[in-house]
């Protein structure tokens, strides 16, 4: 009997045949693993052949549920897509928030997990009555939403649909999983899907999990939602993430033109105080949320667009672009072709970086060019012109043009920067240097802690090593719950609470230490799986510009990191994360990660 | 960093403020310097120095004075308001060792000093020279000092400076665009705009650091920004 809110299996499908066979997960694993993020770690451990080209059949790719999910509690019916991403040849997670969650843990399974290919572009079908395909030659080159629409349609009422745009079915290196109009957007997983030509996966619930404790779980659930309409939350409620750009642009964390500046003069143009007046349309919510942080903006020619600060952040002061309709419209493309805005508003910024120096062939695509944005994302998604280059993100793309331009290659590991400003946040420039799934702020917050006020933000040291770890376990707890990160102000003693939760709905007597120690082998497990595919030490590490080109503040202090700044905190992260001089973990701790059963 | 008299009692000071022990008392500015100089050798070539009894010194004045002794003498002494200020001035650290000397040989005031290194003395126009220092301390009240209870009454009664603040996002509350208030205080701007500096807000002083310490105290010119402390997405 498993533990509460689990069914203690994943289901592993043959894309190529839809075969199924189960894989008892025991209560030990889960427990060690939790369940999405931390459970798709030891998935990727497990199935995913040493060494795989992650765009080929045998590349194993995961949607992985959680305890929380089906449960009251708010913002948990989110799940985990895993696999080993096509960019950065890394593990990578990308979690997403709807129905999809609630629908696919109720088909029975902890984890559907998908290898193989079909030999035509198919949709998998997962439900009580089992696993098959249909086909799907109807769906190529439709925008995700669109195949949604038209696949509920034929399926009926009850199917929970994530899918993929043109740019998954045709191998970009940062395409999306999309889902009831939200994205699993990092690290290119909508690739891997089209690789196994799947336009889709449906599921519908045919089962049930309770909870250990419905009467506990029923109580937290309420005490959560009042908590989630607290000061905590407001930001998220009133304006959204977008409400980071006018901030971050005053204190000089706004990564423009490529990170060639830090504030960008046409923030007011594209604020959330400004949109918010003249432009929203609506404020949803995710399924089972009760904080509802999308804001849903009017676009020029009416056309809707979902607004979140990174979105802006990469598409409009990344490329130098202040129109807020233009920059709406890229963030629309990009929803419907499937794209990471993250990764394509970065790589974008890098070619345009690239055409104005010369580098590359492309006079239209030039910084603050509205026009040559659009047509740059039409390109990607098409796979045609300039787009075949920029299809394979910047890491790639600048190893092809050469010419110096990988030192303004914004990466690591092959993952695009986020809008969060290294030099001015040096402990988040720590924690997107050694973060498993590259240059990320989701499971990497430790701008958080730069920003508490805690430390000197443009200096580095102990408090940013330690503020990185914190913020670093913390994420690999709420993405394993899975919780959302939005919710995390709420907790004054985070652990503890989460211990709380997760007792009530297993069973277990876990308590906040015991979760301490989960975070650490979830983190260590990522680490190990990139390690065993080929991580190097030097990967651990940003770009050039950011180590050779200081930023002066408004202050007029001059923000540096200087790589003997960084190499400092590398070797102090590596140091209390008990991993050797080079940020290997210990050889004997395959056992401690679960590993090794 | 504040030099003190060893085992001299202290106000509550930020945490990032470094305390040395004077470990000889009674020797005057001079034996100050040396310990000072001495304590800040190893990460810095030029100190501003400054006695802890100047309400009104403002980071402009700083500023001019550092920008003075980086051009290559020893000391960059300002000659404010009729008076040489010593404990107003900039030094190179590598003079702790002529400090120390002195104090050895019971030359105990600053103008021994000045006699033995290269000084470059700035004057009320030269110090003005700086457009920054003009706009934000015209008559030079950075190099006031409160000596007798009165002048810290009258210290205590000025007004408050003027300074600018900001709130952003979900703070803004339809407040939007930079706020001209008096404020001697993060906390005091804070309540100037409305708000109060809780686990939820923070604030940035000109763009730079982030703080949570109401006590921080604002200069004529300063701009405070508010913001949610909940950043991120």
């Amino acid at each position: 009997m498993p533990a509460g809110g689990y069914f203690g299996r994943a289901l592993v499908v043959d894309a190529g045949t839809a075969a199924a066979s189960v894989l008892p997960l025991s209560d030990d694993l889960l427990r060690a693993y939790l369940g999405g993020a931390g459970l798709g770690a030891w998935l990727m451990h497990r199935l995913a052949p040493p060494g795989v080209d992650p765009l080929a059949p045998e590349a194993p790719l995961a949607f992985v549920f959680s305890p929380l999910v089906g449960t009251p509690l708010t913002t948990s019916a989110k799940f985990a897509v895993v696999a080993k991403s096509p960019l950065t040849g890394m593990l990578n997670d990308a979690l997403s928030s709807s129905h999809f969650a609630i629908s696919g843990k109720l088909t029975g399974n902890d984890a559907i997990v998908i290898r193989g290919a079909c030999r035509r572009l198919s949709v998998l079908l997962v439900d009580g009555d089992g696993v098959r395909l249909a086909d799907a030659a109807d769906l190529s080159g439709l925008p995700a939403a669109e195949a949604e629409r038209r696949l509920r349609d034929r399926l009926g009422r009850g199917w929970r649909i994530a899918a993929i745009g043109p740019a998954g079915e045709r191998g970009v290196r940062y395409a999306t999983v999309s889902h009831d109009g939200r994205h699993a957007g990092r690290g290119g997983l909508g690739a891997v899907l089209g690789a196994k030509r799947l336009k889709a996966v449906a599921v519908r619930a045919s089962a049930k999990v309770p909870s250990a404790d419905p009467q506990a779980v029923l109580g937290a659930a309420r005490d959560l939602r009042a908590r989630s309409f607290g000061p905590a939350t407001a930001k998220y409620r009133e304006l959204g993430t977008l409400a980071n750009l006018l901030a971050f642009n005053a204190i000089s964390t706004l990564p423009s033109r490529n990170f060639q500046t830090a504030t960008f003069e046409g923030a007011p143009q594209l604020a959330a105080e400004e949109l918010a007046q003249l432009r929203t349309v609506t404020r949803n919510s995710c399924a089972s949320c009760t904080i509802g942080c999308e804001h849903i903006y009017r676009a020029k020619g009416g056309k809707q667009a979902r607004v979140e600060y990174e979105n802006v952040f990469a598409l409009g002061p990344m490329c130098g672009v202040s129109d807020p309709d233009a920059v709406l419209a890229a963030s629309g493309r990009c929803d419907e072709l499937g794209l990471d805005t993250i990764s394509a508003g970065g790589t974008i910024a890098w070619a345009m970086e690239c055409a104005e120096r010369g580098l590359i062939d492309a006079p239209w695509l030039r910084f603050g060019d509205a026009d040559a944005l659009i047509r740059a994302l039409g390109e990607i998604g098409a796979r045609q012109g300039l787009g075949e280059l920029l299809a394979e993100g910047t890491r790639r793309a600048s190893e092809r043009v050469g010419g110096g331009s990988a030192a303004f290659a914004m990466h690591v590991k092959g993952l695009e920067l986020p809008g969060y400003e290294p030099r001015t946040l040096q402990g988040m420039a720590l924690g997107l240097a050694v973060n498993s799934r590259g240059a990320d702020h989701n499971r990497s917050g430790a701008y958080e802690a730069d920003l508490s006020g805690d430390y000197d933000r443009m200096a580095g040291g102990d408090a940013q090593v330690a503020g990185a770890i914190e913020t670093e376990d913390r994420a690999a707890i709420m993405d394993s719950l899975i919780l959302c990160k939005f919710l995390r102000g709420v907790f004054t003693e985070p652990f503890d609470e989460w211990a709380t939760l997760l007792a009530a709905v297993t069973g277990w007597d876990t308590d906040g230490p015991e979760l301490r120690q989960t975070a650490r082998r979830i983190v260590l497990a990522k680490r190990a799986f990139n390690i065993r595919e080929g991580w190097q030490p030097e990967d651990d590490w940003l770009p050039e510009r950011l180590l050779s080109e200081p930023i002066t503040v408004a202050s007029g202090r001059v923000a540096a990191l200087t790589p003997g700044r960084l190499r400092g905190m590398i070797d102090g992260y590596y140091a209390a994360r008990g991993l050797d001089s080079e940020g290997r973990p210990a050889p004997a701790s395959g056992a401690d990660l679960h590993l090794t059963t | 960093m504040v030099v003190r008299a060893a085992g001299q009692s202290l106000p509550a000071l930020p945490s990032a403020v470094e305390v040395v022990d004077d470990p000889r008392e009674g020797l005057g500015p001079v034996q100050g310097l040396a310990a000072g100089l001495t304590a800040v050798a190893d990460r810095a070539e030029i100190a501003f120095v400054c006695s802890t009894d100047m309400p009104f010194l403002h980071p402009a004045f700083a500023r001019r004075v550092l920008r003075a002794a980086a051009e290559g003498p020893d000391v960059a002494l300002p000659v404010a308001r009729g008076y040489p200020q010593p404990l107003a001035a900039a030094y190179r650290t590598a003079l702790a060792a002529v400090a120390e000397r002195l104090v050895r040989e019971q030359r105990l005031r600053p103008a021994f000093l000045f006699d033995e290194v290269v000084v470059v003395r700035l004057d009320d126009a030269a110090l003005r020279a700086d457009p920054m220092l003009a706009a934000l301390d015209p008559d030079l009240d950075s190099v006031l000092n409160v000596n007798e209870p009165a002048d810290y009454e009258a210290a205590r009664a000025r007004p408050a400076p003027e300074v600018t603040v900001q709130r952003f996002g979900a703070l803004a509350d339809g407040h939007r665009g930079p706020q001209p208030v008096r404020a001697a205080t993060v906390a005091g701007a804070a309540a100037a705009a409305g708000l109060a500096l809780d686990g939820h807000v923070v604030a940035a002083l000109n763009g730079d650091q982030i703080t949570r310490d109401g006590e921080l105290p604002l200069a004529r010119g300063d701009t405070v920004f508010f913001l949610s402390a909940d950043a991120g997405g």
